[in-house]
């Protein structure tokens, strides 16, 4: 039995590794993929989605992201979800980002959904590419869209672009989405969202969505996406099978190998004290 | 000033960047002439005026000001020349970008000539980046679908798959921290470790399916989908808000320290 506990305690982290190899692929599998488990819609997600249905038809909406292919695991999925919603709407957004791996990252998915709602690039979209320094540009940006931008990512002028009419300033943008692995959405809170009221809904990671929540209650963020679950829930919403849904399976069996192993090895380590603390008792009590 | 910033084609443009590539080498030779004592007293006085404009744009009252180039715009006379110096900035950070890379090939350049394990590596960073930047630069100059591919080759292929495999390795080591790390060892890893466990049961399908054979109003509240909210939006928000308080405060102490050149440092010290 104590081998058997000090098996337990000492595996050999390749073994690890092979489960959550197995785990992450096998619902991947045709047979694993078509179930399919509803998650409950949680109130921040419910909120994102409410906003971006108030917001009329035709409006024109900054489209940020700022995530690189480390976290498309979750930013890619959220990202395709609210582009879903967004081209549904019929609303007119240009995307920004603020890393350059997003620019490119976003042009592809933006190309892949417009033909499924029938939007094209420089009438309904379009990519303002990557730029630096974000309150640098957020506070140019604010007063004077057209001399800050300048070009699109194809190089043209952009107030020569059919998306842009009618906008000039901060203050013709009727919402902000901002889907970021990192802690930068505050600036779009600082510059944008705080002084001209535009309301800012927000997609992180599962991992930095906890900091997020003292906006959402502030209604400084206005909805907000809590990692892949909450790109899972906003496809549920939608009703569309998308990389989100496709995806639910794989993040379960991965969370729930790492519930198994933190339990096995908490128990494991419990086990094994007790049977130190018997043998221990049992030496004692032969040398008396 | 603002005409400066208008957009140079052709000759004019060649003129240019000329002109500013020899401003560069003059300043670069006048700042290595300085003597070293005096370096810091520019670096701060720099640092203030640079400070001292966003500052006062900020504060200063603001009212309806005309846009350097079209439009109107709500602001203060500090206001129109934000677009210009946003752009000095970026240039300004641009070299960062070139501080790394010399940076970079300084130190595999020493590994490459002196051989060994990593020496390999070090060609491989060499390469990558001549590569990296030889089709990049090429994509823009020869747009054509040759360069169009070689560079989606490299960035789709290589860059953001390596992104990717990097990012994702992070997920063999958390199992393996969760499975020998995360012990019971004390009653606050023990709640640590049970909120944890809610929190991810919360967060999957598999999770919230577990408790929803509860259906009791009452009871309602122990769904682990209810639990994890409270815990997010309440206790988690908490805590949160504290560390902000005190990340903000420390961070406007810092900066005021920098900006009035009172802070002590390889910045500042260093140079003197």
């Amino acid at each position: 039995m104590v081998k058997l506990l000090h098996t337990l305690q000492t595996v050999d982290r390749r073994v690890l590794y092979a489960l959550l190899l197995l785990s992450v692929t096998l619902p991947f599998m045709p047979t694993f993929s078509n179930i399919k488990v509803p998650v409950k819609i949680s109130p921040s997600t419910q909120k994102l989605y409410d906003t971006i249905e108030s917001i009329p038809e035709d409006s024109f909406i900054i489209f940020g992201t700022d995530w690189s292919a480390g976290t498309r695991g979750e930013n890619g999925a959220q990202t395709e979800a609210l582009m879903r919603h967004v081209m549904k709407k019929k609303l007119r957004f240009a995307v920004l980002c603020f890393d350059p791996q997003a620019a490119t990252l976003t042009q592809t998915m933006a190309e892949k959904l417009q033909k499924q709602y029938g939007y094209s690039e420089g009438e309904n979209w379009c990519n303002w590419g990557y730029r630096v320094q974000e309150q640098l540009f957020f506070k140019a940006l604010a007063n004077n869209i057209v001399s800050t931008v300048k070009a699109d990512t194809r190089g043209r002028a952009i107030e020569t672009l059919p998306v842009m009419r009618g906008v000039t300033s901060a203050k013709d943008v009727k919402l902000l989405v901002n889907i970021n692995p990192t802690n930068s959405y505050t600036y779009y809170i600082q510059y944008l969202q705080g002084p001209y009221h535009i309301p800012l809904v927000f997609a992180p990671t599962a991992v930095m969505a906890p900091e997020a929540f003292n906006y959402l209650d502030s209604g400084q963020i206005a909805g907000m996406l809590n990692g892949l679950t909450g790109a899972i829930e906003y496809e549920q919403i939608l009703n569309v099978v998308g990389r989100a849904t496709k995806d639910s399976n794989c993040l379960s069996a991965a969370h729930l190998l790492i519930i198994f192993l933190m339990i096995m090895g908490n128990i494991a380590m419990l086990l094994e004290k007790r049977a130190a603390k018997a043998n221990a008792a049992m030496h004692l009590g032969g040398q008396v | 000033m603002a005409s400066l910033f208008v957009p140079a084609k052709g000759g004019a443009w060649d003129i240019r960047v000329v002109g500013v590539f020899a401003l560069c080498v003059l300043l670069f030779a006048l700042l290595q002439l300085t003597p070293k004592q005096y370096r810091k007293y520019v670096i701060q006085f720099v640092t203030l005026i640079a400070g001292l404009y966003y500052a006062l744009e900020f504060f200063w009252p603001i009212s309806h000001v005309t846009g350097p180039t079209k439009g109107e715009a709500e602001g203060n006379f500090l206001t129109p020349s934000m677009e210009q110096i946003s752009d000095w900035l970026t240039i300004i950070a641009a070299f960062t970008v070139g501080l790394g890379v010399i940076n970079l090939s300084m130190v595999h350049s020493k590994r490459l000539t002196k051989g060994g394990n990593t020496a390999f590596n070090s060609l491989v960073f060499f390469l990558a980046t001549l590569a990296m930047v030889v089709v990049g630069v090429l994509k823009k100059s020869h747009p054509n679908s040759l360069t169009s591919n070689l560079y989606q080759i490299l960035f789709d292929g290589a860059l953001t798959t390596l992104d990717a495999t990097m990012f994702s390795i992070i997920a063999f080591y958390i199992v393996s921290a969760s499975y020998r790390a995360f012990r019971v060892r004390s009653t606050e890893a023990t709640i640590l470790l049970i909120t944890a466990v809610v929190v991810m049961l919360g967060q999957i399908a598999v999770g919230q399916a577990l408790t929803r054979g509860i259906h009791s109003s009452t009871l309602q509240v122990l769904h682990f989908e209810v639990v994890r909210d409270w815990i997010l939006t309440l206790a988690n928000a908490a805590a949160v808000r504290a560390i902000g308080f005190g990340l903000g405060i420390g961070g406007l102490a810092v900066a005021l320290r920098i900006w009035l050149g009172l802070e002590r440092g390889s910045y500042f010290d260093g140079q003197g």
